[in-house]
């Protein structure tokens, strides 16, 4: 058996559609505008790559904004968004994320495109059941016979094991 | 089957799944809807087995605003207690009171450090990090916004001073400033006397490499004690 952790990176953009998208797309646009007036002063950049290959200090700017998402990300409660297990439910929990900025431009809404990265808890990789992992979390020092609860769940696009472990 | 295989060849390689979910979605609601569909996958391409979204996107979504926006800033930091009354008036408009502006503030603690805000370099960041003595407040009618904190110390090079961002209701930004603190005998500066630190080495306004060039417009005004607390008010015209 072997212990995973995963990584999805949740891309949003100008076409987000799902609210809670459109609200992190609004917010952390808002905060980049303002956050980056703070580097683009007396410079004619006006776009984030511009901004991080000439002015410095500019990679700061990810980091001033990760405060306008974090109060969204907290009403996830913990759970992964849009993944779900084969019963079309969100299984997978999460304590720690990561705000990229992908793309933006202050004078440009429509360029604005930012990724929040969610790095999964521990699971158990148990079995592969055709395209499906079999996971359970992991729990420290279990019993092997014991019963546990566990998720059946499909690898997609911009999701990636992010870490590995071999397990007893 | 025809239909089937329609709606197959439109889950493959489809990136947009989020619209086929949605219309899975209002199935259970409008069952007369005429992209209904019985079948229906997140993933797309593989045979066997779909999954259709059973359950609601969890806790509605509500409207947050960003963690600056509050008016108690300290966040734990100890220090004699500041109260920042900052009044933004419009120098395009007679001077009138300018409403709806954001204002941020941010300055160092009784140690002279800023809060970190980093985390670009770090492997993820964890959302219960904070950002002390940071806010943002939006000017009311009479262009006031008002925070708490803690009288600020000082790092070597500078004069005490705390950072002011102005921002027009859009986030285009207005100003960027800084507020000066008056000097000598029977100022809030000497009463607090740089904490533990002491004044030894202190950079006063007029040697200051920001202030030197002239501070009168940015020099606030401080009343108060250190026992009952530091009141500091300023006025600024900005262009709006």
């Amino acid at each position: 058996m072997r212990a995973i952790t995963l990584c999805y990176r949740k891309i949003i953009d100008a076409n987000a559609t799902k609210l809670w998208d459109k609200l992190v797309f609004e917010a952390s646009y808002m905060e980049f505008k303002m956050q980056a007036q703070n580097y683009t002063t007396g410079t004619t950049f006006t776009n984030y790559a511009d901004l991080l290959r000439h002015v410095n200090n500019a990679q700061a700017i990810v980091g001033m904004v990760t405060p306008a998402v974090s109060g969204y990300v907290q009403q996830l409660n913990n759970i992964v968004p849009d993944l779900l297990n084969n019963v079309g439910k969100r299984f997978l929990k999460f304590h720690r994320f990561q705000f990229e900025i992908i793309n933006s431009d202050i004078l440009d809404k429509t360029k604005h495109q930012v990724a929040i990265n969610f790095y999964s808890e521990p699971l158990v990789w148990h079995d592969t059941v055709e395209n499906f992992l079999l996971v359970s979390d992991q729990k420290p020092a279990s019993n092997t016979d014991d019963e546990l609860l566990s998720n059946l769940f499909q690898l997609q696009p911009y999701v990636n094991i992010h870490t590995i472990k071999n397990i007893r | 089957m025809e239909r089937k295989n329609f709606l197959k060849s439109l889950m493959v390689g489809a990136v947009s799944t989020s619209v086929l979910v949605d219309a899975c979605k209002k199935d259970t609601t409008s069952p007369t809807t005429t992209t209904s569909t019985s079948t229906s996958t997140s993933t797309g391409t593989t045979s066997g087995c779909s999954v259709i979204e059973t359950e609601t996107e969890g806790p509605y979504p509500t409207h947050t605003p960003a963690s600056y926006v509050r008016s108690d800033i300290t966040d734990g930091r100890t220090g004699y207690k500041l109260t920042v009354n900052i009044t933004v008036n419009n120098s395009n408009n007679s001077c009138n009171a300018l409403s709806g502006a954001l204002v941020d503030i941010w300055h160092c603690d009784a140690e002279g450090n800023y809060s970190e805000y980093g985390g670009s370099g770090s492997q993820a960041t964890n959302y219960t990090t904070v950002h002390f003595l940071r806010g943002r407040q939006t000017t009311n009618a009479n262009g006031l916004v008002t925070y708490t904190s803690i009288f600020p110390g000082w790092y070597t090079g500078r004069a005490t001073h705390i950072h002011v961002h102005v921002y027009n209701s859009a986030g285009t930004s207005l100003k960027v400033t800084q507020i000066a603190f008056p000097e000598g005998t029977g100022t809030a500066l000497a009463a607090v006397a740089g904490y533990t630190k002491g004044m030894s080495g202190y950079t006063y306004n007029a040697t200051d490499g920001v202030f030197s060039d002239g501070y009168a417009l940015e020099l606030a005004t401080i009343t108060g004690s250190t026992t009952a607390g530091f009141v500091l008010a300023i006025s600024m015209s900005v262009p709006a």
